[in-house]
């Protein structure tokens, strides 16, 4: 049974160690100065390690390293154990935790000198992957004894299956989510949406209330589904963008001070790019390349996806309204609920999709310069509002009419709809890529589905649809993608990241 | 060892360590803007600086303004997820009371008068809180607010009621929301709500109501 710990060194521990200190380096120990400048200095490293048998904490022995991040090596700068524990393996614990702090921060080269008349600690540092690489003549003074420089090569070995939890706070969907590797562990989404109703779309204050108030019980949850606690995690993933900034910053909040309180590695991930990425829960890998059409309230999207990590092209957007917050305008024109696109659905069934020929916008030859895969949804809105003034005019001037609602909701849905699936459909055509992949939470519409299955299968595409809590905002898609980064072996963001609103889809990790 | 993590977003970010009661660091940022960039940094320095880790913390206790909104957030959100993660107690407090033991501590005992804590709340408007004095555990005495007002409005108000009140000019900052937590814990006062005081409701208007236009016309 081990009858000692090892805690972080701090100011209070300087005389503790300075008695070890004279008492093991009889000759040419560090003065009291000395050995508190490191202790307090930039990029140092201490660790103690004190027994646990006594009542009251007695330090049995201290390591510490100075890291150059710049250079991502680190020296040992000491190593001591009191003299009557030694022999029991503590040393090779001091400088596993020296290496483990080497290791979280990126360290890829580690050096030590050590004395030539010192076997002991020499075959220590060996049995540690340590090699000598310098011999320094009469180094240690007044002893004049020589010093064996050695180094240690760490390779980042990126786990091969980390644990990482997703937080999602891009718009109003609290989500946190938690994958292994590959595998979605769990998928917590608290929505603000009722609490939107009313405003008839999503309010930013009012979803960056709600996020503050769903992050305790989404994580607590989130916990209890995945079955880990949070001591299990290896890192954090969090949106930073594109998104609501208000909101955004929630989810950067909590999970900076999640990092910081674990101490683990942090990763500010793109939320378009989360989107493409969650197939990997599905499908264990992601195919490449794909086009990828992302639509929801906030986006619409069109990327085409050759790696999920390095080689993202944004090929159009929408220049004006996302394709979700024209069917909540036209819902709300046509007297309908918020959100707009299942109550669209529900009204537009029975209904006539080719009753009216509503606009399809930036489909004509002359847009194709320009816009030949973007989106816009405004002239579309227009267009309806156009027609139910004109149906209202005319009922309140007591003519009867020969449409219905549910003709004007399916010729709507259907001009969306074809726009959608028409620019994703030309875009694998024109760029050679056989697959399709749908995200955003508009792709709860059985139309878009239904008219993308049509279309994929008449032109030789693979459509992919992952499953719609997948689709929709959540926090698994971004601990999937971090979990991709990680295993990539990608430096983490560093704590000084911001909320980008406007993020681009090139940007898949911040810095 | 107990270890207190103190943070408050109502102004700038403000973090501060204390180690058995003593101030061990402290990081006060005045960008009023930056707080989401800021606030991960500021506490992982003044862990670094007080040479703890994040899972020797065992109390955090956070600002909840009153302030405007989305700092704020950021705060609390940190300090939520903090204890979380560290296992660490959490408790709330309200920033003004902070402020309000800063100069209440610091004015001479000839002063007799309440003091009033206003602070920017924007939109030509302050947040304010009227203070009798130190109770004997140490603890501001808060007998009015926080509210938010017209700056003109709060003059009326106090002198329609003859309150001749000593104003501050003093600022939160980390340590002074650690020093109200410690006082607060002696005198068992300590709360666990961690609400953000927004004292406003979001601007949001809502749409005027469509007219029945699909009831009207289809059959």
């Amino acid at each position: 049974m081990t009858s000692w710990a090892i805690r972080m060194a701090g100011e209070q521990d300087l005389d503790a160690i300075m008695r070890i200190e004279n008492a093991s380096f009889a000759s040419d120990a560090w003065s009291i100065q000395n050995m508190h400048d490191e202790l307090v200095g930039a990029e140092r490293f201490y660790v103690v390690a004190y027994s646990t048998a006594a009542e009251t904490e007695e330090l049995i022995g201290y390591a510490g390293i100075a890291k150059s991040m710049a250079a991502a090596s680190a020296d040992v700068q000491t190593i001591a154990v009191s003299a009557e524990q030694r022999g029991k393996g503590l040393g090779r614990k001091l400088m596993n935790r020296l290496l483990e702090e080497c290791n979280r921060v990126g360290i890829g080269e580690v050096f030590l000198e050590v004395r030539a008349d010192n076997p002991t600690a020499e075959s220590l540092y060996k049995s540690l992957g340590f090699e000598q690489i310098d011999l320094r003549k009469r180094y240690y003074q007044p002893d004049s004894v020589d010093a064996l420089v050695m180094r240690l090569q760490i390779t980042q070995q990126p786990k091969a299956e980390p644990l990482v939890l997703g937080i999602e706070s891009s718009c109003d969907e609290t989500g946190i989510g938690i994958v292994c590797g590959n595998t979605l562990l769990a998928n917590v989404i608290s929505s603000s949406m009722a609490m939107h109703v009313r405003f008839g779309g999503v309010v930013p204050e009012v979803a960056a209330r709600a996020h503050l108030e769903a992050l305790t019980p989404t994580l607590h949850e989130a916990l209890a589904q995945a079955k880990v606690s949070l001591e299990e995690i290896d890192a954090i993933a969090v949106t930073n963008g594109p998104g609501l900034a208000g909101a955004l910053m929630v989810g950067i909040a909590a999970a900076k001070a999640l990092a910081v309180s674990l101490d683990k590695p942090i990763y500010a991930v793109n939320h378009l790019v989360g989107h493409v990425g969650v197939d990997i829960l599905e499908r264990g890998k992601l195919e490449t390349p794909t086009i990828a059409l992302l639509v929801s309230g906030g986006h619409t999207s069109l990327l085409l996806v050759r790696d999920l990590l390095d080689d993202v092209e944004l090929l159009g957007e929408t220049i004006d309204d996302a394709a979700g917050e024209a069917f909540d305008k036209v819902a709300r024109l046509l007297g309908l609920s918020y959100p707009g696109g299942p109550e669209i659905d529900r009204a537009a069934e029975g209904g006539n999709p080719q009753a009216f020929r509503f606009p399809r916008a930036l489909t004509l030859p002359k847009d194709m310069d320009k816009h030949r895969y973007d989106f816009s949804f405004s002239g579309l809105k227009t267009a309806v509002a156009r027609h139910v003034e004109v149906a209202q005019a005319k009922v309140e001037a007591g003519e009867t009419l020969e449409f219905s609602v549910a003709d004007v909701a399916a010729s709507f849905r259907e001009a969306v709809v074809d726009v959608l699936v028409g620019k994703a459909v030309k875009a694998c055509l024109e760029r050679n890529v056989p697959r399709l992949l749908l995200g955003g939470g508009v792709v709860a519409n059985r139309r878009l589905r239904e008219v993308a299955q049509q279309r994929c299968d008449e032109n030789g595409i693979e459509l992919r649809i992952p499953a719609f809590s997948l689709c929709t905002d959540n926090g698994a898609m971004i601990a999937a993608l971090g979990a991709q980064l990680v295993m990539a072996g990608r430096a983490p963001s560093s704590l000084n990241f911001g909320a980008d609103s406007t993020l681009s889809v090139t940007t898949v990790q911040s810095a | 060892m107990s270890i207190l993590l103190a943070i408050d977003t109502s102004a700038g970010t403000s973090v501060a360590l204390f180690r058995d009661g003593v101030l061990a660091a402290e990081l006060n940022v005045t960008d009023n803007m930056k707080h989401a960039e800021t606030v991960g940094a500021a506490i992982a320095q003044v862990l670094q600086q007080a040479e703890v880790a994040g899972r020797d913390v065992r109390e955090v206790a956070v600002g909840r303004g009153p302030a405007p909104f989305t700092g704020l957030r950021v705060g609390i959100a940190a300090a939520v997820m903090f204890a979380e993660g560290s296992g660490a107690k959490l408790s709330g407090l309200v920033s003004l009371d902070a402020i309000a033991l800063l100069a209440l501590k610091q004015r001479p005992a000839s002063e007799t008068r309440p003091l009033l804590v206003t602070t920017d709340a924007r939109r030509s408007e302050v947040y304010w809180a009227l203070y009798s004095g130190l109770s004997d555990k140490g603890v501001a005495m808060r007998i009015e607010g926080p509210q938010v007002i017209k700056p003109a409005a709060l003059e009326e108000l106090l002198a329609s009621r003859n309150i001749d009140a000593q104003t501050t000019d003093l600022v939160i900052t980390g340590a002074a929301v650690g020093e109200l937590a410690l006082a607060l814990r002696a005198a068992g006062e300590l709360e666990a709500d961690v609400s953000a005081l927004y004292l406003r409701a979001p601007d949001a208007v809502e749409p005027k109501a469509s007219g029945q236009f699909g009831k009207r016309v289809s059959s």
